[in-house]
């Protein structure tokens, strides 16, 4: 029999789904998004379906190319090519957003290549979080909002975001219990299904989302997939959205338990307050949240998340990842490599391609940096006197 | 290479500009030793060529007219007086604010205080003949910044790091025009450990993002006088945009006369123009030389003279000039009397600034900021790209385009296709040049001449 988690990893493993399908028949319109710093709540508000946009079931990147370089990222070709090939042709609209150059570029793409799309917006997003920034971003909120409400003749009352608002802090509410169990010496989850999860509870209304999130818990509850000798381990990066990719980090004997990315925390970090203005509130949260690199002068506070999770969920070493061409990632590793250096925390930097293969190297990678992780440990507890040519004493 | 020692580059760059200051104080003998060295540092691959062509060359290699090198000796100037402040700074304690490329530095002056552009060794560092920059780049590399950065921060990383520049006591970035200022600025900061100002440049260019960048500025005079321990000079800062009104003045005509047939300036008198203004807008050395060559300019627009003999082609130059290469234009002039007629920086756009009030200045700075070379392109939608592009085409009569396609610039990049199908549809021939400008290791010199050459041949236009 299929449990919960099958049926996530099913789901995240499609570009629509039946639940999609279900809700257009019922005369919903679904609008894709590409970043955490989009406010799902105006969608939902507006009586739309929010659907974060994916690079699953994508077969390459040909069509894309005629539009982006050799230098531009994979997730952003893979999505757009689909997008030209018809993929995403159950959307009413997409809204884009500045999230790094190459997704900002999408925009101009799309609109230019007639894909057809009835509705596309621009969202901009201050790099920076401060009152100047959220008074800007605030307004960027309302303009999305009018936006919407002209092109969709709807109304987006300030009881409607309340009750999206609501909806949207259960569903981060739930996620944020499923992650906390990871706090436990016993892991009943993986990374890799929580990351199908994140996936099947993005493409999906917020009610079925919090449907199968309950569900997810209920499952979980009790269930053990770790084992004593594990390493635990944070993951850090950009785009990540292979299971398989994942599963392989786990499978080299370490447990993923926690994680500072677009498809993990970075979703669910923080409520959005129910009192006062309901669009400021949305506005102070999205800006507020826990930040990716493309937000200017807040490593600090991305540095005390793994600083805090640390100790919190006793990491023992620490992962971080970038796509290729990522200037914003490329420039955080830097940070990470400077700053695990000064304060021992084992890191392993991993630079890949989305879909793009090299599992063996990736696999090498990982086993020799779980084994310099035990090695260390091993030889710092005193037990095994002979680790690594670098073994230094304490 | 060898570990230079402290401030090496530096030192030797602003000795060269002196130098280069003194000499071109004699513009006629400059012009007639540059003239008749020529065939020693052009013609042939040798050593003393390999040592002295870069610097030779960015005196005008004997074809710049003497007149046009009487005014880069007040350029000169502008750039000596910084890098010698630059270099006497710790000694005289006085604070060096790091204002990074894009941003301009108009507010720093109006303080006790040097502005000084961390990326300087990306241009000037190559007159030592050393590839200074390669070097550079290799030592942030080699500590673990990106590659795929942009090579002009992995300048400032690596000079930081083999301390040829000096220590900031603050730091003013900005998001824009790319990835890289928005995430190797962090990575700056944590290095150098200064504080640091993040400028936060709009998407949108309407009166709600002039708004928010009035702000931003605003806000950057609160943390200026918060880690000077000063108070802004209003005065100083009315001189200055006084200053600067007048550089954007000239440089402006000067850019609106090279539509004429045949142009009668080269485009690397603008991008010059655009260095000085980067190390050192408002200085009244800088808006001198843009006034000599405006009066230069204008002459040979009103007697209908070009600026080479027999104008073959006119170029469209897309993408910031080859630091590396900087006289890749005199070399196109030269060998091809192809001139580049507009580019991407050295095209000056930016309104006047209104300096009746300290309102009014900051306002309407922070429009001509989003109107600077590079911000005005990159920030916002591919319309900012492809309107400059059609005004370009209807206005400066073009034969073709040049892009030079920096790697760092992975926006521009990212809507590669939708440039490539509009210049196709105005059927002007383009060349797509794959390549870094800083950073050798991508394209060489030799390489951009093969392409240009052979792009020139292709199309019949020698």
């Amino acid at each position: 029999m299929k449990t919960i988690l099958d049926k996530t990893r099913a789901l995240a493993a499609m570009t629509d789904n039946p639940h999609l399908e279900a809700a257009r028949k019922q005369g919903k319109k679904i609008i894709g998004y590409f970043c955490s710093y989009l406010p799902e709540e105006i969608l939902h508000a507006a009586g739309l379906i929010p659907y974060r946009m994916r690079a699953v079931e994508s077969k390459g990147t040909m069509r894309a190319d005629a539009y982006y370089s050799s230098i531009n990222c994979t997730f952003v070709k893979l999505c757009f090519n689909k997008a030209l090939k018809g993929d995403f042709a159950f959307l009413d609209g997409v809204v884009f957003a500045n999230g790094c150059d190459h997704t900002r570029r999408m925009y101009d793409n799309w609109r230019y290549s007639k894909i057809g799309t009835p509705f596309l917006h621009m969202f901009f997003v201050p790099h920076m979080i401060n009152e100047t920034a959220l008074e800007y971003f605030s307004l960027e909120c309302g303009k999305l909002k009018s936006s919407l409400e002209s092109h969709f003749q709807v109304s987006i009352t300030d009881e409607a975001l309340e009750k999206s608002i609501s909806l949207y802090n259960r569903k981060r509410r739930l996620l944020a219990e499923i992650y906390a169990l990871r706090k436990n010496r016993d892991v009943p989850i993986k990374a890799s299904e929580l990351l199908g999860l994140m996936l099947a509870v993005t493409a999906v209304p917020v009610e079925t989302a919090i449907e199968i999130l309950t569900e997810v818990k209920q499952f979980i509850e009790g269930r053990v997939i770790s084992r004593p000798e594990d390493l635990r381990l944070f993951i850090s990066g950009g785009c990540i959205e292979e299971l398989e990719h994942l599963e392989l980090i786990e499978n080299c004997g370490c447990v993923i338990v926690a994680d500072n990315l677009c498809l993990g925390t970075r979703h669910f970090h923080d409520e959005v307050e129910t009192q006062g203005d309901p669009l400021r509130a949305i506005a102070k949260r999205y800006l507020g949240h826990l930040s990716c690199p493309r937000m200017m002068g807040d490593f600090q506070r991305r540095l005390d998340c793994l600083l805090g999770v640390r100790k919190e969920y006793r990491i023992d070493g620490a992962i971080i990842e970038k796509l290729k061409f990522c200037d914003l990632w490329g420039a955080e590793m830097y940070l990470y490599r400077a700053e695990s250096k000064n304060r021992g925390i084992p890191l392993l930097a991993l630079e890949r391609e989305l879909y793009g293969g090299g599992a063996g190297q990736i696999k090498t990678r990982v086993q020799a940096f779980l084994e310099k992780i035990r090695n260390q440990q091993a030889t710092d507890e005193g037990v095994v006197r002979a680790a690594g040519t670098d073994y230094k004493p304490k | 290479m060898k570990q230079p020692r402290p401030f090496q580059y530096l030192k030797w760059s602003a000795d060269f500009l002196n130098f280069g200051y003194y000499l071109t104080a004699f513009p006629n003998l400059s012009y007639w030793a540059l003239r008749l060295a020529r065939p020693l540092y052009v013609r042939r691959e040798t050593f003393f060529n390999r040592k002295f062509r870069y610097a030779a060359l960015i005196l005008g290699g004997g074809i710049l007219p003497p007149e046009e090198i009487a005014a880069y000796h007040y350029g000169a100037k502008a750039f000596v007086d910084n890098m010698k402040g630059a270099l006497k700074a710790n000694e005289l304690g006085r604070p060096v604010v790091w204002v990074e490329w894009i941003i301009s530095s108009e507010i720093v002056n109006a303080f006790d205080a040097l502005p000084f552009n961390p990326e300087t060794l990306s241009v000037f560092g190559n007159m030592s003949g050393e590839d200074v920059p390669s070097q550079l780049m290799e030592e942030a590399e080699s500590r673990g910044f990106a590659a795929e950065n942009c090579s002009a921060i992995k300048v400032t990383a690596g000079s930081y790091m083999l301390k040829q520049i000096p220590r900031p006591t603050a730091i003013i970035a900005g998001s824009h025009p790319c990835d890289t200022n928005v995430s190797a600025y962090q990575s700056i900061t944590h290095l150098t450990g200064a504080p640091a100002f993040y400028f936060d440049a709009p998407y949108w260019r309407d009166e709600d993002a002039f708004d928010y960048y009035e702000k931003n500025m605003w806000c950057l005079i609160d943390f200026l006088e918060k880690n000077l321990h000063q108070k802004l000079d209003w005065d100083r800062l009315k001189e200055v945009v006084e200053n600067e009104n007048r550089f954007n003045f000239y440089l402006q005509e000067i850019c609106e006369m090279m539509r004429a047939i045949p142009s009668p300036s080269t485009m690397i008198t603008p991008v010059f123009a655009w260095v000085v203004r980067e190390i050192a807008i408002g200085d009244p050395n800088a808006t001198e030389m843009a006034r000599r060559i405006y009066e230069i300019v204008k002459a040979r627009y009103e007697k209908g003279v070009g600026v080479v003999k027999k104008e073959n082609i006119r170029v469209l130059w897309w993408n910031p000039p080859i630091a590396f290469f900087a006289y890749v234009f005199k070399w196109m002039e030269d060998e091809f009397g192809a001139v580049v007629v507009k580019d991407f920086i050295g095209d000056v756009r930016m309104p006047q600034i209104d300096t009746s009030s300290e309102r009014a200045m900051i306002r309407d700075m922070a429009k001509n900021h989003l109107y600077l070379a590079m911000a005005r392109q990159c920030h916002g939608p591919v319309e900012f790209i492809l309107s400059e592009l059609e005004q370009a085409i209807e206005e400066y009569s073009p034969d073709c385009l040049i892009f030079a396609g920096h790697a760092g610039c992975k926006h521009g990049w990212a809507v590669i296709g939708l440039i490539k199908d509009f210049l196709k549809k105005r059927g002007l021939p383009s060349l797509f040049m794959n390549m870094d400008i800083m950073d050798q290791r991508h394209a060489t010199e030799d390489d951009i001449k093969r392409w240009i050459t052979e792009f020139f041949r292709s199309n019949g236009f020698v």
